[in-house]
Parts: structure tokens; C-alpha cells; sequence
């Protein structure tokens, strides 16, 4: 029951509707009472002859009465505390939703997507129903039991009302026990089940390896025994499950039995009528649902704990990336310094960057050059601010860039990434992303340089055409080429390339470069690469080799120091050839 | 999450999805049979119970007059009745959800086996993680339907047979009056079913567009705070999640209007029916209402509706069964198989001689990616295939291996057309390790074993040694039975690498082919694969894709490809002699100290 100490800032918040909700359901659940007693009335009326045509229709009149008020105020507190619960789902989603737009990528490298998906399905989901079902049922079971119990011994006979409750507290005991088991077997169920996902999952990515060896029968068979103990497992959930049903006439069984009996004796001493008899044994129906809810409520109500405990502290996770109280808004131009004498990402022993330091004029292009691993990428994470805790110093316009708001820091940085990662949306929104408004003008400049509006326009639905996860596949080359757009649309004071051009052509790549070059005047590029062609070109060029910085020059100073950089370039232009299938050009 | 989209069936879409469904019981029939047997008796033992207290009533209590025998033996019935009926309807429930979890299971198998009877293109064209939704997801939701809506359906209408049986046997008039209650029952129905069908359908749809636009934010959540676009995304995602509150609350306000609250309020119609007949009937002095009829008819009406609700309650869950039953049928029905041989022919492989004629081949019908392949393979040889990605390499091997159906040209082993060798042959008599060693969960030697008992563990370990994978294994602490994780991920890619070997060499075939991997491999693993290389070959037929060409120095042919042609062939020094292109990639792969003219 501590969920609903949890929940209480909700229910707090949402005080008018859980009030109302609440108070109609105490309002059905006296109600209910009414068509019993009504029956008793019509019963000992023709009993005893005094039935007359205007008692018969007020009679009628009360019942329909009531019936019609039961529906119009059980369709009300579904809304008030069902409608509750939606609410705060949502309200918990866009909380969660907001968290997430918060956490740095060191959170994100820790998790899986699909387990943060399960917390803001499943999680959420759960809560959900403690904060509807959950509410109904403690409320409406106490209440319903309360009131029938009360209505039974007050208006009826209460010693006959003790008899005819002794199996009851069985039912609570049993469906409680059931509920229990039943969720153990469940899990095991489930358990299975996924079993036999990973099996279909595997056998699948397997099929290689299964064909080659001729063995479709035997994983045929061994799928066939892992489906048999799902089989197995649901049935033993089953034999619970079916336990329910006989359980609840046997008890509701003996315990008519006992009014009856006890109930016959007292009508033969006139201490009771065939119509309160008959009322009585109604009731008696009235308790079943009751004495189930409160076996399930347990079960709800752990569920909903469970869930709101995981999705707490998900919540609680505090963001990595702080910023001075203070800090700058304006956002950054000038000179980078970038000076870090040790690098290691969170978590990980070794190091990332070590001794690297170079300084960047403002308009100047930075070539970073390296296999992969050596820290190209690391450069750019630090120069976002995407980690902190390196022991050094990256200034930009001459502050510290922890000195700026992360807004403005990022606003002067246009950021392509090298896993090219478009939304689901149009060309258009993606280029756009930064400014949805923009006029077409503009994005189609964008992708001028990025020379891409050519592809773009080949598609049949233009820059409408939905890319992404669920829309046309796009060539890598393509995917790279709109984000580059994505990026140079914001025309930022420094542009990022994480090794954006690797799957573009030799001339497309020169292409794009060039333009860069002429429509970036006065602005600072910054492009890493494995391909020398893309930062040959650049005023300055670093070579990076296992997190260190091994050379520094110009694509002539570091050609003539016939060094890494020098071997590196003859290396491609052989590979180049081979590529090419050995002829040279 | 994979959530597919949902497709909208036809009425008559849907019943032939549903007839289709029900072919499946036809092995069960016996024991479907036995289930309704006990369902008949269940039905009985539910609806006497009432008429033995109406006994009970009219003929004792408002007479009374209590003869000991008599009710003595109406209670004997009554107890026996309801003790026996419980475990009547313990055993229906079980019964009918043991067979509908049997049925489930046989269309589970039946679609794996399809599954598996595929050939490579549906593999390339339909994305993994969408066909195991097909085998366990969609299977599972049918199974909810035959578990929770079938059977509750069956049993509901028996019971409702039932008691309106017992009505008509109390009074054939008031029977016929309530008859009037299943019209509106009807309708209520069919009006939640097409609203419902709709605001469900569409709540459905928020919900995956919810989790999509979730999923999404969150794979591309660096991009996002990069440009940060932290702010829009969020009242985006608001906005989506306002939709899914809004399709949420519709969902609750037509549940409320015509599931649980109308049904009851149905009962309380069918209540003042029966009411006012017997009141009504009180006033004909000569009628004479019998109170226990009366208070049967009350009972009955109380067990009326609970099934009801509970039908209507699980209607949407019937709805996406169909919808995932038919995207079933259309896996079940997929025409993409696998290559056929013919299996009447009864030819062997001794030699194991390989030769490719004129081989052309594309795999989308557009684009050949293999032109005018020939090479000959004499038994024992090895052929190399050399080449940079997308020359065409691989796909020798996917022909070699039947993976994929060709149509112009002929690959002959031992001069016979390689689709007249039976399945098994091939399978038996050729081995291949891929690039990447797939290994499945489970232990080291079933890793080696796959499926095949008759292997001993002598044998088992036999492969192992000779394939230089003993070494390491020996150092497990569990040894041959050490634990392999999904995919192998706790070993180092040569283990891996060493392990495919082993399972290779343990089903000892005539024809070697081998995927080399271009994963870094740590040296000493290294030296132990070329080691175990050099003793797989000795006496089989070999094609071998080479990505380090220091491995096939010793190759009695190497074929040079280059965009699906052969462009050069020979043995290494003849291919270095030639200083074409085999010549560049070996200067590439082994430093360029030797040649600087290419600058």
C-alpha cells in the first residue's frame, strides 16, 4: 500500500476528481443495494396478497430509478479516476521525457534504449493502473463489502448474516494465494516465452550456419521442445488459473447453502420472510466481487510500487554536465584553445587523450588526422562539452567553454556526427531541425553545398520525402550529405565534421569542401577524417595516434617530415588504386 | 520496439483468417470433444442448482411442511451437485486451455519450420527482428484469443443455452419475455464493437506512434541536445503524448458508456420484466405465483450477464489476433524458398572436384554482381578468391552453397550439376566457416556437436585438437562445457573463429570453403587458425576467400575478382610476376618499403 503514499502528490493535485470519483462510488455501491432489497419487498408482497398495480409500479419506479442512476454514475467516476490515471501517465511521460533531454551521453553509453522504453511503457503502465484500478478497487470492494455486510445484519438478521460469511474470508485467503502463485507461474511462463524469442532470435541471425549444416530438422525439433515447455509452464499457470472459478461457486455454493438452511428455519419461526430470504441469498452474490478485488489489490498494488521505484530512480539520476550559476548566454566566437594534458572517459581506465594541445585561429580549418580509436572523435565530444572532468583547458573567444550555458556554447557549433543519424521526419524537417520555420530558400542552399539537393530532388516526393527509421532508405552517402545540410543550414560559428565525408566520392567530397571554403569565410572548420583528401586542404593538421598528438603542420610540412602523415598518404593513394581495380587514372 | 503497423481486415478478411484459425483444431477434435462433454455437464450441474431450491421452496418452505427423507435427499443433490460441479468446471477450464496452448504451439512450429525452409533472399529482404515477431509475438496474441476469448465465447453460450433451457422448463411465457433481453444485448454489442473497433484501433496507433517518436528521441538524443533542439523536441513529444491521452480518454468514455455500466443496466431491465410478470400475474387470484420459480428466474439472471461482460470486455483482444493470425498466414504462405535439389537422384561426392561454368548472377535481377564466372577446383586444390569488398567473392560462396538460386550458367561438383545432389549430401559433404562464426547459446561442445549425437566426445575432442582449439579450451574453467553467451561475446574473435573450425572439421566433409574473418585476431589465436588452416585443407577441395593474402601464398590458384569478373588467376608468384593489380594489394598488406614507383 506504500504506492499509494507515493502517489499522494497526485491524488493531491487531482483532489476534485479522486473526491468526486471516490464519493460516486460510494454513492453505486449504495445503490447496489437497492434491486435486492426491492426484489425482497415484490417477493413478501405476493407472498402475503398485497401486491397492488400502484405498488407493483412503484416499486418498478424505485428500480428503474436506480439502475438508471447506477449508469449514468458509474460512466462518471470512470472518467473522474480512470481519466485520473491516463493523466498521470502522461503527466509521468512528459516528466520522464524531459529527464531524458537532460542526460549527457555517458548516461545513454550505459543503457539500452530498449530498457529505457520498457521503464516508459511498462513502468508507467503499471502506475497507471494503481492509480485507477488500484483506487477503484480498494474503494469499491471496502465499500461494497462494507455496506452489504452492514445492510445484511441491520435490515435482514445479523446472526444469519455471521453464518452465511464464514466461507467468505476463504475466498479473500485463496484468491489472495492464487494471485500469488499464479504470478510466480507467470513469470515462469514468461521466462519461457522469452526463451523461446531468443531461441527464434538466434536461429534466425543463425540461418548461415544452420543451412550450411544441413540442420533445419534438429533446431526444427529443439524449437519444437523449447515451444512444448512454454506449453508446459502456461499450463501449470493454467492449473491456477482455473482454479479461480470453482473455487468462487464452491464458497459462494456453501455459503448459499447455509443461509438457506439456517435462513428455511428462521422463516418457519417467523423470525423471517421467503422475500428476506430471497434478498439475503442476493446479497449474498454482492459479496463475491469484494472478496476477489482484495486478493488482486495486492497484486496491483506490488506491481505499481515496483514500477514507480524504477521510474524514481531513473528520475533521480542527476545531470552531468552542470552549468556556473552565471554563466555566459552570449554565444561563443573567436579563437579555440584547446589544451588538455589527460583525458579518460567516466568509467573507463584508459586513456582517451593525452598531451593533445593546438590552437585554432577563428576562420581557420583543423584537420584531425588518425586511426580509428586514436581520439579524433574524443576532441569534438570535449569541445561540445559533452564530458567533463579532463585535466586541461578548452577555451573558445577567449573563456573557458565551462564558462559559457551549454545553450550558447552549442548554438555556435554545428555538430555532424559520424553514425549520420536522420529522424523520422522530411528531408526538409531535417535539415530544418534547428529552425522549422526557415524559408525553403534557405534549406535548399544548405543543401547546395552539401550537394545534395540534386539526390533530393530525385526522389518523387521532393524534400517532403519522410527518411528515417520508417521512411526511404537513403544511401550513406546520402544520409551524411543531409546532415552536413543539417549543420551548415545554422550556418555556425564552428563546423564539426566527424569523419562526415567517408562515404561520399572523391569528387563529391572535393565538391562539398570547396564550397564550404568559399561560403565559410571567417568561420572555423574543424574535420576529422581517416581519408587525408578531406583535410588536406586545411591550414593546420594534427595527426593523432593512440590518444596523443604525433604531428602538427601543414598537408606540405608534414609530406616533407616523410612521417606517419607522409606513409599514411602513400598508402591510400595505393589503395585508391586497387579500389579502382589497378588501373591508374 | 517493433511495432507493425496495423492493417485493416475486411469482414470477410477477418472470417477467413478465423476459419483458417480453426482448421487448427482439427487434430484435437477428440479432445475438444471430451472439453465440451464436461462443458454439457458443467452447464447442467450450474443451472440445477436454482431449480432444486425453487424445489425446495415451493414445494416445502411456503407449504411448510418439511418430511425428513425428501429434503434430506433434495440437499444431498444439491451438495453433490455443486462439489461435483466444481471439479467439473475445474477440469472444463483446464481442459480448454491445455488445447488451445497445444494448438498454439503446432502453429508455432508449422511457421519456424517455414521459417526455416526460406531461402536468403527473404532474409535479406524482411528484417530479422520482424519474423521472430512473427514466430513468438503474433503467435502469442492468437493464443490470448484462444485462451481467453474462444473459449470464455464457448462457454458463455453453452451457459446461456443452458439457462434459458431452465427458464423455458420453469415457464415457457416468462422464458419467452426474457428472450427479450438478448436483442438489446445484441445491439449493445455490435455498437461497442464498431465504435470501439475504431477508438481502439486508433489508441493502438498513438500508442506505437508514442513509442516510436520515444524510441527515436532517445537513439538520437546526442543529436538533439547538439543542436539543441532539447525544448521543441519536448513539446513535440507533448503533443504526441496529448494525442495518445486524448485517444485514452475516448477509449474510457466508450467503455463506460456501453461495457460494464449498460450491461448492468440491461440486468436491471431483464429485473423489473421478471418482477412485474410474477407481480402481474399475483393479480389473477387463480394464477398463483410460485415464489421459488421466481427466485430461480432472479438466479438465473445473476449468472446471465457476468459472461457477457467478460466477452465484450475481451472483443479488442479477438480484434488483434485476427490481425496477427493473418500476418501469420502471410509468413506461412511466403513463395521465397529456399533452392531445391532434386532429391530422386542418388549421386555421392567422391572427388569433391568444383567447377564453375559461366556463371552470371545478380541478386535483385538488375545488377549482375558475378559476370561470366569459370574456374575449375581439380579435387584437393585450394582456389583463393581475392578482391576488395563488393567484388563479387561472397557470392561464389552463397551459389557454392545454395543459398541462393541461379539461372545462367552450371556449378558441377565431380562433374554433375550441383542440383542433382540430394540436400543432405551437400550438406554433409561440405563445410563451411563464415566470417563471422556464429555461435548459439549453450556450451563449447554443443557449439562443436550442433545436433549431431553420434558424435562422441572422443570425436568431439578429436576435431578440437586438430584444429589447434584444445589449447585454449583446455584453460576454461568448465572446459567443453564452458558456457557460450548469445552470439559468443565472452570470447576473443579467434577463439570464436577456432570453435567454427572445430564444428566444421567434427562433420569431416570432402569440401572445404571458408569466409576468412578480417576481424583483429590477437597473434597467438593467430597462429594456431593458420596452423589449423594449413591441416583442414590437406586433403579436401577448397575454396577459400582470402582477405590476408599471406594465408593463400600456397594456393594452387588464386582468382583476382574486381566488380564480378575475374580479372586475374594464377599462383602467387605468377600473380606478383604480373604486377597488376594482386600485386598492389600485396604491396598494400605488406608494407610499401619495396615499392615506391606508385607514388
Amino acid at each position: 500500500m506504500r504506492v499509494f503514499g507515493y502517489l499522494m502528490w497526485f491524488f493531491k493535485q487531482e483532489k476534485k476528481a479522486y473526491l468526486i470519483g471516490i464519493a460516486v462510488l460510494l454513492v453505486v455501491a449504495a445503490l447496489q443495494l437497492v434491486p435486492p432489497w426491492l426484489i425482497g419487498g415484490v417477493v413478501d408482497a405476493i407472498d402475503t396478497d398485497t401486491l397492488t398495480g400502484s405498488s407493483l409500479a412503484q416499486f418498478m419506479g424505485v428500480l428503474l430509478a436506480s439502475g438508471v442512476a447506477m449508469y449514468v454514475l458509474r460512466y462518471i467516476w470512470r472518467i473522474m479516476i480512470f481519466g485520473s490515471s491516463v493523466k498521470l501517465a502522461r503527466q509521468m511521460r512528459a516528466r520522464l521525457y524531459e529527464h531524458f533531454t537532460r542526460m549527457s551521453p555517458q548516461f545513454y553509453q550505459k543503457r539500452r534504449v530498449g530498457d529505457l522504453m520498457a521503464h516508459a511503457t511498462n513502468d508507467l503502465s503499471a502506475i497507471q493502473q494503481t492509480a485507477g484500478v488500484g483506487v477503484l478497487t480498494l474503494v469499491d470492494s471496502l465499500a461494497t463489502g462494507l455496506f452489504v455486510v452492514i445492510t445484511m445484519a441491520v435490515l435482514i438478521d445479523w446472526q444469519l448474516t455471521l453464518i452465511a460469511l464464514i466461507p467468505m474470508p476463504i475466498m479473500a485467503l485463496s484468491s489472495n494465494y492464487y494471485g500469488t502463485l499464479l504470478h510466480k507461474r507467470f513469470g515462469a511462463a514468461q521466462e519461457a516465452f522469452s526463451d523461446l524469442n531468443d531461441k527464434s532470435q538466434e536461429s534466425i541471425s543463425g540461418i548461415k550456419v544452420i543451412k550450411t549444416f544441413g540442420q533445419e530438422k534438429e533446431d526444427i525439433a529443439s524449437f519444437r521442445d523449447l515451444s512444448a515447455d512454454v506449453v508446459k509452464k502456461n499450463v501449470a499457470v493454467a492449473r491456477i488459473d482455473s482454479l479461480f472459478d470453482p473455487t468462487i461457486s464452491l464458497i459462494v455454493g456453501a455459503s448459499f447453502f447455509l443461509s438457506i438452511f439456517f435462513g428455511a428455519r428462521m422463516v418457519i419461526a417467523d423470525d423471517l420472510t421467503i422475500g428476506q430470504m430471497i434478498s439475503f441469498t442476493t446479497y449474498l452474490g454482492l459479496l463475491v466481487w469484494p472478496m476477489l478485488a482484495v486478493g488482486w489489490l495486492f497484486n496491483i498494488v506490488e506491481r505499481g510500487r515496483a514500477s514507480y521505484e524504477r521510474v524514481e530512480q531513473l528520475l533521480s539520476h542527476s545531470v552531468d554536465i552542470r552549468e556556473k550559476t552565471g554563466a555566459l548566454e552570449t554565444p561563443p566566437s573567436g579563437d579555440i584553445i584547446f589544451a588538455i594534458k589527460r583525458f579518460s572517459f567516466p568509467g573507463d581506465e584508459a586513456v582517451s587523450l593525452e598531451n593533445v594541445s593546438f590552437t585554432i585561429k577563428r576562420g581557420d580549418t583543423l584537420g584531425v588526422i588518425g586511426r580509428t580509436g586514436a581520439g579524433k572523435t574524443t576532441i569534438l565530444k570535449l569541445l561540445m562539452r559533452e564530458f567533463d572532468g579532463y585535466d586541461g583547458r578548452v577555451e573558445f573567444g577567449g573563456h573557458s567553454i565551462d564558462d559559457y550555458s551549454l545553450k550558447a556554447l552549442r548554438k555556435s557549433i554545428g555538430y555532424v556526427p559520424q553514425d549520420h543519424f536522420l529522424f523520422s521526419a522530411s528531408i526538409r524537417e531535417n535539415i530544418a531541425f534547428t529552425d522549422p520555420t526557415i524559408s525553403q530558400e534557405k534549406v535548399e542552399e544548405a543543401a547546395r553545398i552539401a550537394q545534395v539537393h540534386e539526390d533530393i530532388l530525385g526522389f518523387t516526393e521532393g524534400y517532403k520525402t519522410i527518411v528515417g527509421e520508417r521512411g526511404v532508405s537513403l544511401s550513406g552517402g546520402q544520409k551524411q550529405r543531409i546532415s552536413i545540410a543539417r549543420a551548415i543550414l545554422m550556418d555556425p560559428e564552428v563546423l564539426l565534421l566527424d569523419d562526415s565525408l567517408s562515404a561520399v566520392d572523391a569528387k563529391t567530397e572535393e565538391a562539398i569542401l570547396s564550397t564550404l571554403k568559399e561560403t565559410r569565410e571567417g568561420k572555423t572548420t574543424i574535420i576529422t577524417s581517416h581519408r587525408l583528401s578531406a583535410i588536406q586542404h586545411a591550414q593546420q593538421i594534427i595527426v593523432l595516434d593512440n590518444g596523443e598528438l604525433v604531428e602538427l603542420g601543414t598537408h606540405e610540412e608534414l609530406m616533407e617530415k616523410q612521417g606517419w602523415y607522409y606513409e599514411m598518404y602513400v598508402r591510400q593513394q595505393l589503395e585508391e588504386l586497387v579500389e579502382q581495380g589497378g588501373q591508374t587514372k | 520496439m517493433s511495432e507493425e503497423k496495423q492493417t485493416v481486415l475486411s469482414g470477410k478478411d477477418q472470417w477467413l483468417v478465423l476459419t483458417r484459425l480453426l482448421t487448427y483444431t482439427a487434430p484435437f477434435k477428440k479432445q475438444i470433444g471430451f472439453a465440451f462433454f464436461l462443458l454439457i455437464l458443467m452447464t447442467i450441474g450450474d443451472v440445477v442448482g436454482p431449480i432444486l431450491i425453487k424445489v425446495f421452496i415451493d414445494d416445502f418452505l411456503t407449504l411448510r411442511s418439511f418430511p425428513y427423507e425428501p429434503l434430506m435427499g433434495l440437499a444431498a443433490a444439491y451438495i453433490v451437485i455443486q462439489v461435483g460441479n466444481v471439479f467439473i468446471t475445474y477440469f472444463q477450464l483446464m481442459k480448454f486451455q491445455e488445447i488451445a496452448l497445444k494448438i498454439i504451439q503446432q502453429l508455432r512450429v508449422d511457421v519456424f519450420s517455414r521459417v526455416q525452409s526460406l531461402g536468403m533472399r527473404y532474409f535479406d529482404k524482411t528484417p530479422a527482428g520482424s519474423i521472430v515477431s512473427r514466430v513468438t509475438n503474433d503467435t502469442e496474441a492468437i493464443k490470448e484469443m484462444f485462451v481467453s476469448v474462444l473459449a470464455g465465447f464457448i462457454q458463455s453460450a453453452f451457459l446461456l443455452v443452458g439457462i434459458f433451457s431452465a427458464m423455458f422448463i420453469l415457464n415457457v411465457r416468462l422464458a419467452l419475455i426474457c428472450l427479450l433481453i438478448l436483442p438489446i444485448i445484441f445491439f449493445i454489442m455490435k455498437a461497442y464493437r464498431t465504435y470501439s473497433a475504431v477508438f481502439y484501433q486508433d489508441l493502438r496507433e498513438r500508442l506505437s506512434e508514442l513509442n516510436a517518436k520515444l524510441a527515436e528521441s532517445l537513439s538520437g538524443m546526442g543529436m538533439v541536445q547538439a543542436f539543441r533542439q532539447e525544448q521543441r523536441m519536448q513539446s513535440e513529444f507533448g503533443e504526441t503524448n496529448e494525442k495518445h491521452y486524448n485517444a485514452g480518454m475516448r477509449n474510457i468514455k466508450i467503455d463506460g458508456l456501453l461495457l460494464r455500466p449498460a450491461i448492468d443496466m440491461v440486468y436491471i431491465l431483464a429485473l423489473m420484466m421478471v418482477l412485474s410478470f410474477f407481480g402481474i400475474t399475483s393479480f389473477d387470484a387463480a394464477g398463483g405465483v410460485e415464489i421459488g420459480v421466481l427466485y430461480a428466474f432472479i438466479n438465473y439472471l445473476d449468472r446471465f450477464f457476468e459472461p457477457i461482460n467478460q466477452v465484450m470486455q475481451r472483443l479488442s483482444i479477438f480484434q488483434q489476433a485476427i490481425v496477427a493470425a493473418s500476418r501469420v498466414f502471410k509468413l506461412l504462405d511466403e513463395k521465397e524458398l529456399a533452392p531445391s535439389q532434386s532429391e530422386s537422384c542418388s549421386h555421392t561426392i567422391e572427388k569433391g572436384e568444383i567447377e564453375f561454368r559461366n556463371v552470371t548472377f545478380s541478386y535483385d535481377g538488375k545488377q549482375n554482381v558475378l559476370k561470366n564466372i569459370s574456374f575449375r577446383a581439380r579435387p584437393g586444390e585450394t582456389v583463393a578468391l581475392v578482391g576488395h569488398t563488393g567484388s563479387g567473392k561472397s557470392s561464389i560462396i552463397n551459389l557454392l552453397m545454395r543459398f541462393y538460386e541461379f539461372e545462367q550458367g552450371e556449378i558441377l561438383i565431380d562433374g554433375k550439376s550441383i542440383k542433382y545432389y540430394q540436400k543432405n549430401v551437400l550438406r554433409e559433404k561440405m563445410g563451411l566457416v563464415l566470417q563471422d562464426p556464429f555461435l548459439f547459446y549453450g556450451t563449447i561442445s554443443s557449439n562443436i556437436r550442433l545436433y549431431d549425437d553420434k558424435l562422441t566426445d572422443q570425436e568431439l575432442r578429436e576435431a578440437a585438437e586438430f584444429v589447434q582449439a584444445h589449447t585454449f579450451i583446455e584453460k576454461l574453467p568448465d572446459q567443453y562445457e564452458q558456457r557460450v553467451v548469445e552470439r559468443g561475446s565472452t570470447f576473443s574473435s579467434g577463439q570464436r573463429q577456432l570453435i567454427a573450425f572445430a564444428r566444421t572439421i567434427a562433420a569431416n566433409p570432402k569440401i572445404l570453403i571458408l569466409d576468412e574473418a578480417t576481424a583483429n585476431i590477437d597473434t597467438e589465436t593467430e597462429e594456431a587458425i593458420q596452423v589449423a588452416l594449413e591441416r583442414m585443407r590437406k586433403g579436401r577441395t577448397t575454396i577459400a576467400i582470402a582477405h590476408r593474402l599471406s594465408t593463400i601464398q600456397d594456393a594452387e590458384q588464386i582468382l583476382v575478382l574486381h566488380h564480378g569478373e575475374v580479372v586475374e588467376s594464377g599462383t602467387h608468384q605468377e600473380l606478383l610476376a604480373k604486377r597488376g593489380l594482386y600485386h598492389k594489394m600485396y604491396l598494400l598488406q605488406n608494407g610499401l618499403s619495396h615499392d615506391q614507383e606508385l607514388v
